[in-house]
């Protein structure tokens, strides 16, 4: 029973972080990197379809902060972008 | 000894006997070279997403490669020579990916995918 409580309140603190301006960090509305899930695609500059999602119209990489990729595949991502750049695939 | 992907992009205008041709030009090479070569993919036809040289598509030739180094100086010293040739890129792997093919033709694919789900 006091498991209960606790998330409870839990969940009662959240949702007040998420209205107040003065949020912490833990509390704010907050994505999974959508690249390290399980049975998430490799990232290969072969894979254009994947790699599409990840840059501008104008072919400009978008940064993590927008895509909440993980600083790990971010870092496999630009570089496997710039090798589809090389090869004219992007 | 390492594992190589190897990708070469020909001019548009060469026809597909040529493409074969330089396929068997260069797999020569990287065996004298006592390089082995585990897989040849032929992407076809590509649309370039810039020019390169006044071409507007270019014909894709995909190399698995596996062998020491000086395979892969020998070969780009042949490929920048070329003249055929637009673009290669070499790029270590640590392990092939032999299963999936992003360029091959859509109704293969989709029937991949149909066997997945």
């Amino acid at each position: 029973m006091p498991k209960r409580q606790s998330g409870n309140r839990k969940s009662k603190q959240s949702n007040f972080a998420k209205l107040s301006i003065f949020q912490n960090n833990k509390y704010k509305f907050k994505k999974n990197c959508p690249l390290s899930i399980k049975g998430a695609p490799k990232i290969d500059y072969k894979n254009i379809k994947l790699l599409k999602r990840y840059v501008t119209e104008n072919g400009k990489i978008l940064p993590s902060r927008v895509t909440n990729v993980s600083q790990k595949k971010q870092r496999e991502l630009s570089l496997s972008i710039k090798r589809a750049r090389n090869l004219a695939l992007l | 000894m390492n594992l190589y992907e190897h990708t070469i992009i020909a001019r548009q205008d060469t026809s597909p006997s040529e493409i074969k041709q330089l396929t068997e030009k260069y797999s020569k090479i990287v065996e004298k070279n006592d390089g082995e070569v585990v897989k040849t993919e032929n992407w076809g036809l590509l649309n370039l997403s810039y020019l390169i040289k006044k071409n507007k598509k270019g014909s894709y030739i995909h190399f698995k490669i596996k062998g020491k180094g000086s395979v892969i100086d020998e070969l780009e010293k042949n490929e920048s020579i070329d003249k055929k040739l637009l673009r290669f890129l070499t790029v270590r792997v640590k392990k092939f990916d032999l299963e999936t093919n992003y360029f091959a033709k859509k109704d293969e694919s989709e029937i991949k995918e149909s066997v997945k789900n």
